[in-house]
């Protein structure tokens, strides 16, 4: 059993949702965060920096601002993981930063709480 | 190996560790609001007993070998005072088998063998 943790734009939740579904996931769990990444960038400087202004350069990589995200978890089954993952990163590639990330967690166990079901039947 | 880790600290310190961690050179973070109690069943204030208590969660996923440097530098900042107090949170750490980033699509980390 594996855990997926994505991480990804707010306005890719409405297409992640129907890709997901049309995956064969149908259960998941998101909220929101603010986060950011690598590549930390004020997107006036940046344009002012590729302008060509010294000012606008120098500022880049100074504070990191957080912006708004979407945090999707899913639980699955081992050998579906790749199919999860193909389906994210599809969804959500725009070839920019700023798409986010997918984490693989290994998880232990899971309970379905109505039945008190274990292991691979709470998920499937 | 990758780990991911988790700290629940106090709202009012997530500025500074932020700006500690971005210093450190560990720019990627996760931040998130969440409610919860500790170990001393939340806080009691005359007759009422706030027992969901407002933190914060940074999620961040860094190498193994910085994994102590990062947890010093969140726990000497998100401390409160010298000493501490109840309620400077915790920090958790799990594996990660491995990381994608959706932009580029690069896989890091090496899987597991189960």
């Amino acid at each position: 059993m594996k855990e997926v943790i994505a991480i990804v734009r707010m306005n890719m939740m409405n297409q992640t949702k129907k890709a997901l579904t049309e995956a064969g996931v149908d259960a998941f769990f998101a909220h929101e965060a603010t986060g950011r990444g690598i590549g930390f960038v004020n997107t006036q400087v940046l344009a002012g920096a590729e302008d060509g202004f010294e000012e606008a350069a120098s500022l880049l990589g100074e504070k990191g601002k957080l912006y708004p995200k979407r945090v999707i978890t899913i639980v699955v089954e081992d050998d579906f993981v790749d199919t999860v993952v193909d389906t994210l990163i599809t969804t959500n590639k725009t070839g920019k930063p700023g798409d986010g990330k997918i984490f693989v967690l290994p998880i232990k166990d899971a309970v379905r709480v109505r039945t008190g079901e274990a292991g691979i039947k709470s998920i499937s | 190996m990758l780990i991911m880790i988790r700290a629940i600290i106090r709202p009012e310190k997530a500025d500074a560790v932020l700006a500690a961690l971005m210093d450190a050179g560990f720019p990627a973070v996760t931040k998130y609001s969440v409610a919860g109690r500790g170990k001393q069943r939340g806080i009691k204030i005359g007759e009422v007993t706030y027992d969901e208590i407002p933190k914060t969660m940074l999620m961040s996923v860094i190498n193994e070998e910085d994994k102590d440097f990062v947890i010093n530098t969140i726990m000497n900042t998100a401390r409160s005072g010298a000493k501490g107090a109840f309620g400077d949170g915790k920090i958790f750490i799990s594996d990660v088998e491995c990381s994608y980033t959706i932009s580029s699509g690069i896989k890091e980390g090496a899987e597991v063998a189960a």
